[in-house]
């Protein structure tokens, strides 16, 4: 059992969903107000962005077993647009996708957005800055875009085991969830380090 | 058209490989997909505990990336556009929010 991150209605129970959401609800307000004002050629840039991101999302590789893997780019958002940015990029993809595809629950969005647009950009921002500014290594932002890549993804993992695991509506309990979920996305995770790696080196190398 | 410029004319190395990902979705979410019997991992999970997948409060007529009555591999692609122009939309409006508070 190595599950994918996006929890479907009926998952979560009433009390860890409504938790989940105003955890998001909170970390929102908060990120909205700080940082660097939005003006509306950075929405547009995010939006195209956005874009990208869910149809990188539909790349879904399966996995014999009954796993899959693909692509979430909570840490890429953070590291070209910051927490904020990634917050509302991730937010417009997880709503559309589960509005509209049922992918992903309406009930679970908080904790989605939770596991997702919160924790995998903190992690994936924090990684990537202290790797490029408080190092002296070679090649610092591909390896600082790939740890936070790869570590965002473990960190979302854990969290989404620990929602699963509390949630009385999933019979699992935390001591088979939280290490399900951690192992499993401790290894998927490195293709999303790498992916994230090469679209900063990409984007970095077109900037120039 | 500001609006398209803005969009697309500006990006168009993005959407050119966003275009190109949508493409090639097919093979990985259905082509490959169906190659290994893959199901979504909790609906699994959810049949060996006899959970049921609650759909939410009403029925989306592209569940799962279908469009109906179209073969799975092409309702893939229009979904991946549909959701495509969902997040544009959602982005012009909040870029028209800009804009107003802008000129307040």
């Amino acid at each position: 059992m190595v599950l994918h991150l996006h929890i479907p209605d009926g998952y979560l129970d009433p009390i860890i969903a409504l938790v989940a959401y105003l955890m998001m609800i909170l970390y929102g307000i908060f990120v909205l107000r700080r940082g660097e004002a939005l003006n509306e050629e950075k929405i547009t840039e995010m939006t195209v962005i956005a874009a990208g991101i869910f149809v990188a999302q539909m790349l879904n590789w399966p996995i014999p077993g009954g796993t899959s893997l693909h692509f979430v780019g909570g840490a890429l958002a953070a590291i070209l647009y910051g927490l904020k940015g990634a917050f509302i990029i991730m937010f417009l993809v997880l709503l559309v996708q589960a509005v509209v595809f049922h992918d992903g629950g309406i009930t679970t969005l908080g904790a989605n957005v939770l596991n997702m647009g919160i924790i995998a950009p903190v992690v994936g921002y924090y990684i990537y800055k202290l790797i490029t500014t408080k190092t002296n290594i070679e090649n610092k932002e591909f390896i600082g875009a790939f740890l936070g890549g790869w570590f965002s993804i473990t960190l979302a993992g854990i969290a989404c085991g620990i929602e699963l695991g509390l949630s009385t509506q999933f019979l699992y309990g935390l001591s088979v969830s939280v290490p399900v979920m951690a192992i499993g996305h401790f290894l998927l995770g490195i293709v999303e380090g790498i992916i994230t790696a090469l679209v900063i080196k990409y984007l970095r190398k077109e900037g120039e | 058209m500001i609006m398209f410029h803005d969009f697309f004319e500006k990006y168009k190395k993005a959407w050119i490989i966003i275009g190109v990902l949508l493409i090639l979705s097919p093979l990985f979410g259905v082509y490959l997909a169906d190659l290994v019997g893959y199901h979504e991992p909790l609906d699994i999970v959810a049949e060996k505990l006899g959970l049921e997948e609650k759909t939410g409060f009403y029925e989306t007529p592209f569940a799962d990336y279908t469009v109906p009555n179209l073969p799975d591999w092409l309702g893939y692609i229009i979904s991946g556009i549909i959701g495509v122009l969902f997040i544009l939309a959602i982005g012009l409006l909040i870029r028209a929010y800009y804009r107003w508070k802008k000129s307040e």
